[in-house]
């Protein structure tokens, strides 16, 4: 006792941040090879180590030398900040070395590379933090340049080869790819010269019609102004030519769009009549909302286009079991017969099944946070429950509903898995980028495709973000009410709840379908039970399924703790960029999967970088695209911390590492784990962004499904596709039996896109 | 309340504080913060002399504790140094400067023991687990809470849990030690004894300290010498009394206490206030028009005779006074009554009103 507590301010002592990450650069940069002999990971180019090196590259030698020097000025004292500066220097000195040796030598790279480029970014971020150009310390400096590297050379990079590859043609810059893409009637056709009418007439004269009944609209409303009955005419006008060509054209992008806003309009509505149900409903079929909402989300969304194709196709349950019903029912199993399903209808009802619950999800939450005391005032103003849904319920619902309809497109033109399975073949964007590279061997053209995918997502992201969600009038964390909800109308909630019940019946025989379907010899024909084809998984089922569990496991726990490290750097720390990298990371959720997954092969299939073929790459696949899933679950838990308490700890002399290990982490353990296992669950049912990265010797579950059902083993595809949807709720469910919490929604909302 | 509150004011008496870092001043040069274009604190300097119990007071948004955060470490001034004794700390991390704080919300980790809060600072420090247990100890029974050991926060009243922090943060031995509101989230009574207690406790460690508060009456029970702060500039610095009796500007006047500030003219010894007039002596009064500062406790009210005429409008009964608005020709006049013989006054009533001469402070009029 008595002594005064030492201080660690060592402003002269051995610098020991910069002697380890020195010495890491040093040792790996002489001892480990810098270049593969191929794609393999772990065969190493001979003669390849920094030590072997030294005589012929100088830039290896430049590399060791400035490692050395960080080591130096490490041990020599000096002041800090005076250290600070030049470790920014050496680190800049030696990352630009690096990268200079890497490009000139155009070796698949090895570990030392990896070694050298951390090691000196870490070395620069130590010297950012003592110089003082980062107010914050060494460690958090680092993680924020490591992070920033992942973000450019994972996330941005890719997308940057798309953009590249569409205007690159046999390494000449042109813009025949792009002009030949968008000519082509594959991707988009007005008038279509098979049809015997004039389609562009016909959209021109739907859209002078509807200006012509704009303008008298608005004419026959009081005050009459110019301006008015102008903007009307315009607007009515666009809007109707714009609908009659979405209706009348051909082509990708208008099979793309036009389902977009079909199941964005569908799923939205669902989602808030449901949202509706579960705050303001008098039934108990409310509580069935929490679990049918998760189940699309946890399995991949195309098992259900997959069980359409059961119930619904030429040779469906529903088709041929229905002609019993008399001539109605025989009316409908011949229009069923024609394959219907098989084709945009089926993928449009696929994706409003699998959608729904995300608009729900958004808006269950801006309903749940409207103050139920405003309609108790509207009540007492004398406003029938019916005038309170339409003037208090609905306008401040508007600004949710239109997020939700913008987050339901997005996923609609993004995903792949429904239109490859049940499109039949009618084109859309996400499946032409695919079958550009599978099918046509045109990267240039499925790098248009992929362009102007990701030119739609990311301006309907930006409108959603920035735009509308400017507007809410709600905040999603405000304190409860006091107030108790005001009960729908009555005949709105039986209504309701009759459309709830229809749409859970639907999910159960849908899901029921498939796990029928797997144990039965052929459906349509002969239903007898059998174990076949789970006989027949075995063994490249057993085996892709392991596969998927494996990587799926191992990009867990670096989704996870990339996510919170960012989801800590954005909350807690200030520093130029900051901004940028959260927007940077949050981008891949943004990006579809099959843009990125070009992206991955056209970034890494060459020079240093190569990666393609290997199970690296599908990891790195997964955890890029499902860090976001970790950065929103750790900015949630960390609002829930007090920000005193980190302060205090950094007052009782911690540096942030161990602030984080010793404070932030043990309170954020539920949200870790569910981080972990959510990132887990979105790899296992993950497959645009990996249909291009596999490789037979690295086939995942998903892929694997998709080419069952390609091949007709319509058996074998429900069979696996049984397997991972009961293997995923094991798993959501042993997190709960872990966190001890049954809570589906806030599960739900975190696995969401 | 909690049987461990009452236990506390007795078991301050057992002081084994043990020696401690010589005290050190703090001294703030030229401090200036800005966050975007919002200027917090500005042009501000300030010394804190060894060993006191300085109070930073001002309305919320004046830039007291942003200006406590930077001697913490926790914000770092755009312009301007931060001393303590004759060590220039403005570049130092919070966690490389001895100096400690006390929290709103006191902050402690929810997920560590009494004993482990209090321990985090000395493992940092690497402290041998003996040493650690034995000054565990010994601070919890100098703020009064031995036996709370093993419990969690969350098992604490709130007096307790202030406590706790109030001994993680003494361990360490600061050369300062900085409070932030600690007392805002306690019931009016515990804040009260608290108030008392960390007053004792300082006195006798003698640690420098610097006492963020809005509620001007814990400055001015607690603190050797107050800052009244607007504005992110500093209003007037000293003693509580001189506060009290002598504010520098309107501002700190209507801030510390009640105060009627009521239009004037002093002349040559005389004051005139409406139709009222009398001496008064003040060194360096201002002259011309003035401003006179009466507290509402030091103006009498009389039925008859000499004074400032004026009309009771209201009557508010409070127990040990009755606090009268009174309307005047130079406006309305707060004054506040002891239970007189007469007993109250009613609303509407006329009455005279005379001023003690060491309750009044004359200010010039434009402050």
């Amino acid at each position: 006792m008595a002594r005064t507590i030492a201080l660690p301010l060592a402003r002269s002592a051995p610098n020991a941040t910069l002697i380890v990450w020195g010495g890491v650069t040093l040792l790996g940069s002489l001892a480990l090879p810098w270049s593969r002999a191929g794609r393999d990971l772990f065969v190493f180019a001979p003669g390849s180590t920094g030590l072997e090196l030294l005589r012929g590259a100088p830039l290896v030698v430049a590399v060791a030398v400035t490692a050395a020097l960080a080591i130096l000025i490490g041990t020599v004292p000096r002041p800090l900040w005076e250290r600070g500066r030049l470790a920014v220097g050496l680190g800049v000195i030696g990352a630009v070395l690096t990268l200079g040796y890497l490009y000139g030598a155009g070796q698949p790279s090895g570990p030392a590379a990896v070694a050298a480029l951390f090691g000196f970014l870490a070395i620069l971020g130590g010297g950012m933090a003592w110089s003082g150009m980062l107010r914050t310390d060494a460690f958090l400096a680092t993680s924020i340049l490591w992070i920033a590297a992942f973000v450019l050379l994972f996330i941005l990079y890719p997308l940057w080869t798309v953009l590249q590859a569409s205007v690159l043609v046999k390494g000449a810059l042109t813009l025949d790819a792009v002009r030949s893409t968008l000519k082509s009637p594959a991707f988009f056709l007005l008038n279509n010269p098979g049809t015997p009418r004039n389609e562009t007439l016909v959209a021109a004269a739907a859209g002078i019609t509807a200006a012509a009944a704009g303008g008298l609209f608005r004419l026959s409303r009081r005050p009459v102004t110019i301006g008015g009955v102008v903007r009307w005419t315009a607007g009515v006008g666009v809007l109707g030519w714009v609908l009659a060509v979405l209706y009348l054209a051909f082509g990708a992008l208008r099979n793309s769009v036009l389902l977009a806003i079909v199941v964005g309009i569908a799923a939205t509505a669902l989602g808030f009549l449901f949202a509706l149900l579960a705050e303001r409903s008098r039934l108990r079929t409310k509580q069935l909302l929490g679990p049918f909402s998760i189940l699309p989300i946890i399995t991949p969304p195309f098992v259900l286009g997959l069980a359409l194709i059961y119930m619904f196709g030429r040779s469906g349950f529903v088709t041929k079991e229905i002609v019993a019903f008399g001539p109605l029912g025989a009316a409908a199993s011949g229009f069923l017969a024609t394959g219907v399903f098989f084709g945009p209808l089926g993928v449009a009802v696929a994706q409003i099944l699998a959608y729904a619950p995300i608009a729900y999800l958004v808006l269950q939450g801006v309903v749940q946070a409207m103050d139920a005391a405003m309609e108790e005032a509207a009540e007492t103003l004398g406003a029938s429950r019916w005038h309170v849904l339409r003037t208090v319920i609905w306008p401040l619902a508007r600004p949710g509903i239109a997020n939700a309809f913008l987050l339901v497109a997005i996923e609609s033109l993004a995903d792949f898995g429904n239109p490859i399975i049940v499109g039949g073949g009618v084109p859309f964007l996400a499946t032409e980028v695919f079958f550009a590279i599978i099918g046509r061997f045109n990267p240039s053209e499925a790098a248009v495709y992929g362009v102007v995918l990701l030119i739609m997502t990311l301006s309907i992201f930006l409108v959603q973000r920035y735009w509308i969600g400017r507007r809410f009038y709600v905040t999603i964390t405000g304190k409860p009410s006091a107030a108790r909800p005001r009960p729908l109308p009555p005949a709105l909630d039986y209504a309701a709840s009759a459309i709830f019940l229809g749409w859970v019946l639907l999910i159960l025989a849908l899901y029921g379908s498939v796990f029928v379907g797997s144990v039965t010899r052929l459906w349509g024909f002969d239903y007898t039970l059998t174990l076949q084809h789970i006989r027949a998984l075995s063994p490249t089922g057993w085996q892709v399924f392991w596969t998927s569990t494996k990587l799926s496991a191992y990009a867990a726990v670096p989704s996870m703790l990339l996510g919170f490290l960012i989801a800590y750097l954005v909350t807690r720390v200030d520093f130029p960029g900051r901004n940028g990298l959260e927007f940077g990371s949050m981008l891949s959720f943004a990006v579809p999967g099959t843009v990125m997954g070009i992206g991955y092969i056209l970034a890494f299939n060459q020079g240093a970088l190569l990666l393609t073929g290997t199970e690296l790459i599908l990891i790195l696949a997964f955890v890029f695209r499902n860090m976001p899933v970790g950065i929103r679950s750790g900015v949630a838990a960390i609002h829930q911390i007090d920000r005193s308490l980190e302060e205090a700890s950094t007052m009782l002399r911690a540096n942030s590492p161990t602030t984080l290990r010793r404070i932030v982490m043990p309170l954020m353990v539920p949200a870790l784990l569910s981080g972990l296992v959510f990132a887990f669950v979105r790899a296992m049912t993950a497959i645009s962004q990996v249909i291009f990265l596999i490789t037979p010797a690295h086939n995942l579950a998903t892929t694997q499904i998709l080419s069952y059902v390609e091949y007709g083993s319509l058996g074998r595809g429900a069979a696996l596709a049984s397997l991972l949807t009961v293997f995923m709720i094991a798993v959501v469910l042993a997190l709960y039996a872990i966190n001890r919490r049954l809570d589906t929604r806030a599960a739900a909302r975190a696995l969401m896109p | 309340m909690d049987p461990a509150d009452t236990q506390a004011v007795a078991a301050g008496r057992t002081p084994d504080p043990g020696p401690r870092p010589p005290a050190v001043p703090v001294r703030l040069e030229r401090i200036t913060k800005r966050f975007g274009s919002f200027v917090a604190v500005e042009d501000l300097t300030l010394t804190i002399p060894a060993g006191q119990l300085v109070t930073l007071l001002g309305p919320s948004g004046c830039g007291k504790t942003t200006t406590l955060r930077m001697v913490a470490g926790l914000e770092h001034p755009t312009a301007g140094r931060v001393w303590l004794g004759d060590e220039d700390v403005t570049p130092l991390p919070a966690s490389n400067r001895s100096v400690t704080m006390v929290f709103q919300s006191y902050a402690l980790f929810p997920h560590l023991s009494v004993f482990e809060n209090i321990a985090y600072g000395l493992r940092i420090a690497r402290l041998r687990d003996a040493d650690i247990r034995a000054q565990v100890a010994d601070v919890l029974t100098l703020v009064g809470l031995p036996q709370v050991e093993a419990r969690y926060p969350a098992q604490l009243s709130g007096g307790q849990q202030q406590r706790v922090a109030l001994a993680r943060a003494l361990v360490m031995k600061p050369k300062v030690l900085l409070f932030d509101e600690p007392l805002s989230n306690l019931d009016a009574k515990l804040r009260k004894r608290v108030r008392a207690e960390i007053r004792e406790l300082q006195r006798r460690l003698g640690i420098t300290s610097i006492y963020v508060t809005h509620d001007q009456a814990e400055a001015l029970a607690l603190s050797d010498v107050v800052v009244v702060m607007n504005q992110g500039r500093v209003e007037q610095v000293g003693s509580p009394t001189d506060l009290y009796r002598r504010p520098a500007t309107r501002f700190v006047a209507d801030f510390i206490g009640e105060a009627n500030l009521l239009p004037g003219h002093h002349e040559g010894g005389m004051v005139r206030v409406g139709s009222y007039t009398f001496a008064y002596t003040q060194e360096h009064a201002p002259s011309g028009d003035v401003a006179v500062m009466a507290r509402p406790e030091t103006i009498e009210l009389h039925t008859d005779g000499d004074g400032l005429s004026g009309r009771i409008r209201t009557a508010f009964f409070m127990g040990t006074v009755t606090e009268y608005l009174v309307e005047t020709p130079v406006g309305e006049v707060i004054v506040a009554e002891p239970l007189m013989p007469r007993g109250p006054l009613r609303s509407g009533e006329d009455v005279r009103l005379t001023f003690r001469p060491s309750g009044l402070y004359l200010l010039p009029a434009a402050t």
